[in-house]
């Protein structure tokens, strides 16, 4: 940096406002500064958020103390109504009920199959890469193929349940089981390549000296697989109630909540009242109720990873 | 030099981002299109679409051409809420029918009154009375009604002259029907909800109107007789108990399992002796009977019987398929109401389209002698019969409001599982419908015997 000719001859000296500080960089130096930048980057996905998930969040907030048909601009405010009731309509308390019914089956079923599936898949070597995309394939398979292959296969006059005398779907007592049975067939492949890719982080050394102690496979599974993945574990165990209470699409396709509401989740009686009935409004307080659950669970969730000083 | 802090560039980028995504999800033009009027529509499959596309998009000359966007039946009326709620939607608004969100969306001003065109296009002579009053909202026309059909009995000839039956006419003679056919190892009827929940309400519809009658029905729209009433408790409860015989579909189970193609081939191959469903069928069935499904079954339709001992032998459930109406947001009403005028009075592509692909005409005067010498002799005899009608019916899905329509639907499937008694279901209709009646939601409807014209 040169001062210019002109202003030294002048014998006034610089101007210090204008000389540039050496040591404070300009514009453009810090949009290179990391930090800057990477603010820079991550504005598209904030403003995204902001528009997508915030903004309609808030109305949805709102929303849901107001009687808003869920088409008319017009919304009058009725304070905490639809919550009230929420807790009185037996439909609702039976969508919380299979909710709560769905999320214990795929807490225990799914993650059971995964954790075995995975562990049985790292304690082989050849046909592991088959293996595991073979269980990976119904995952990504959209939800609306899925359901309509199981419906035929599980159809009472020419399908499984001819074979079995019985009507999965149609069967009041039945259909709940079902549709998790059939969400699950595509989903528990998905655990399995999670888990399995945790097993492969751990530290062989610890199976070999569980081998040196004498510990057979499922004693291993025990006391090395199980905890050295226990983060994942966890996490997955979190994604699954957060997922089990916004699950709709197999049951829509599969029951549509039928028969006489068996399968009925919060999902369907929201939607139901949303589209069919024009509550607008009350089905917003549903969804606020079901994203106040999940607040929950992750919030517990987070102070239990805190206090056991978990890793991810 | 200037400099701006983090803060003011975090800010400014921020605002830039929102305002472009605002930018690109904002509509310029809610109405769909200024240059075009566009509509939307769910029908049959891709030779209907080509077919209304050709002769009632393409085939229009008016003002603005018409731009003609095929949907999906289980997902239009969702796309329609969305858009409108949305600002947006296409210029004629569909609905199934006046009962299916026509009062709602009028309360929220997306529904243009047509009530200026009435005289113009002379609609008070072309539509059935019944129809035009039914398309009312405040006492204002708000919809025009662009189909209308009916419930009737379908049968296999074939197959109940294997069986020794005929198709049934009176309570006695339907419950015979019935008890016979399964008798022999026979499906009853026909019946099944897994692809439309709504199947439900064609058969509570029937329950009421024929099984406890059309007078009663009338009375109870109009609040002067209560749905908790014993007539309507005894109908739903008789109805309900044939559902538990098996009678529908072949057991409860399998009614909530059946879906179209099933109910279908039941009845062309023999399985079931005969299926209680509307007219709207006629287009479905073609597929299944006949050349086109390589069989050499054929299928006929009667009158639907009585299923009430005091109710008359013949009642035409009314309903309205269809009804449009114009999006308050397309600028010129006028312009859509000259092709609402189009797609619900010329006569000549009406009829054409009933003949070629078995689209339900809109409930104008239609004689045997409109239809020329190519057409179904079954469609013939159903319009002209129907133009006569003296007794009708009144179905869910034209008559009844909303939110108890949607209750019927759901909760009908309670009542034939053991789940709910026929008395508490009518007291669940009963709450719904006063409710709905105060609000002024109950579309208008014509006395039973005043016939259709």
């Amino acid at each position: 940096m040169t001062i210019p000719e002109s202003t030294a001859a002048a014998g006034a000296g610089p101007d210090v406002s204008r000389i540039p500080d050496p040591h404070r960089p300009g514009v453009l130096a810090r949009l290179r500064d990391r930090r800057v930048s990477g603010w820079l980057f991550l504005l598209p996905l904030i403003a995204f958020n902001l528009f997508v998930v915030l903004v309609p969040s808030t109305f949805s907030v709102w929303y849901s103390f107001t009687d808003w048909t869920g088409i008319s601009s017009k919304a009058k405010f009725i304070g905490l109504e639809n919550y009230r009731n929420l807790f009185r309509d037996p439909e609702f308390v039976q969508g919380l009920e299979h909710n709560v019914l769905w999320t214990l089956f795929f807490l225990i079923v799914p993650m059971a199959m995964g954790l075995f599936g995975a562990y049985a898949l790292s304690r082989i070597r050849r046909f592991r890469l088959l293996f595991r995309t073979l269980y990976f394939i119904p995952y990504i398979v959209a939800s609306v193929v899925n359901a309509s292959i199981w419906r035929s296969i599980l159809d009472p006059q020419n399908g499984l349940g001819d074979l079995l005398h019985i009507n999965p779907l149609g069967d009041q007592h039945l259909a709940l089981w079902s549709v998790e049975f059939v969400n699950n067939w595509a989903w528990w492949g998905f655990l399995v390549v999670v888990f399995l890719a945790a097993m492969q982080g751990v530290n062989p050394s610890l199976y070999e000296a569980a081998t040196m102690d004498g510990a057979g496979a499922t004693r291993q599974f025990f006391a090395v697989t199980l905890p050295a993945i226990r983060p994942t574990f966890a996490f997955l165990g979190l994604m699954t109630i957060i997922w089990s209470f916004l699950a709709f699409d197999y049951v829509y396709i599969l029951t549509q909540g039928g028969p006489a509401g068996s399968t009925d989740l919060l999902s369907t009686v929201a939607y139901r009242n949303a589209f069919s009935n024009l509550q607008g409004g009350y089905a917003s307080a549903t969804g606020i109720v079901m994203a106040l659950i999940s607040g929950v669970v992750v919030t517990v969730y987070l102070v239990i990873r805190k206090t056991r000083e978990w890793e991810t | 030099m200037a400099t701006i802090s983090r803060r003011q560039l975090l800010g400014a980028g921020g605002a830039l981002g929102a305002m472009a995504l605002l930018s690109a999800c904002g509509s310029t033009d809610p109405g769909g299109s200024d240059d075009a009027i566009t509509i939307w529509n769910n029908l049959a499959d891709a030779q209907q679409n080509d077919y209304f596309r050709k002769h009632f998009a393409e085939g229009y000359r008016g003002k603005y051409p018409v731009r003609f966007s095929p949907k999906a039946d289980s997902t239009i009326d969702r796309l329609i809420q969305t858009a409108l709620a949305a600002g947006s939607g296409p210029s004629v608004i569909a609905t199934p029918g006046p009962s299916s969100f026509v009062s709602s969306y009028w309360s929220a001003g997306y529904l243009a009154d047509l009530g200026p065109y009435m005289r113009h296009y002379g609609w008070t002579d072309k539509f059935a009375p019944w129809a035009l009053s039914a398309s009312q909202v405040d006492g204002k026309l708000v919809t025009l009604p662009a189909s209308y059909e009916t419930m009737v009995f379908y049968w296999n000839p074939a197959t109940l002259h294997k069986l020794g039956l005929a198709p049934p006419k009176t309570l006695e003679e339907f419950e015979n029907f019935c008890s016979e056919a399964k008798g022999k190892g026979h499906v009853p009827l026909s019946a099944g909800n897994a692809d439309y929940k709504g199947a439900n309400e064609w058969f509570v519809g029937l329950g009421l109107n024929h099984g406890a009658g059309p007078e009663a029905v009338h009375s109870a729209l109009r609040g002067e007789t209560k749905w908790t009433d014993p007539v309507f408790v005894d109908a739903i409860d008789r109805l309900a108990s044939y559902f538990k015989k098996g009678w529908f579909g072949g057991g409860v189970d399998l009614y909530f399992t059946n879906n179209f193609p099933t109910i279908y081939q039941h009845l062309a191959s023999g399985k079931a002796a005969g299926m209680l469903s509307g007219t709207w069928d006629f287009s479905n069935l073609g597929s299944y009977f006949g050349k086109a499904a390589g069989n050499d079954a054929t299928w006929d339709w009667t009158t639907v019987p009585s299923l009430g001992k005091s109710v008359p032998q013949t009642v035409w459930d009314l309903a309205i398929g269809q009804s449009i109406g114009i999006n308050t947001n397309f600028r010129d009403t006028a312009a859509a109401a000259d092709y609402l005028n189009f797609l619900t009075t010329d006569l000549k592509t009406i009829i054409a389209g009933v003949e070629r692909m078995n689209f339900e005409p809109p409930p104008i005067h239609i004689s045997a002698t409109d239809f020329s010498t190519k057409a179904d002799p079954r469609i013939v005899r159903l319009y002209s019969q129907l133009s006569a009608a003296k007794s009708i019916g009144y179905t869910t899905w034209t008559f009844f409001p909303q939110q108890t329509e949607t209750y019927m639907i759901d909760y009908f499937e309670n009542v034939i599982t053991g789940r709910l008694s026929a008395k508490a279901y009518c007291e669940g209709i009963e709450s719904r419908f006063s409710r709905e009646r105060a609000e002024g939601r109950v579309p208008a409807a014509p006395k039973p015997g005043g016939g259709l014209s």
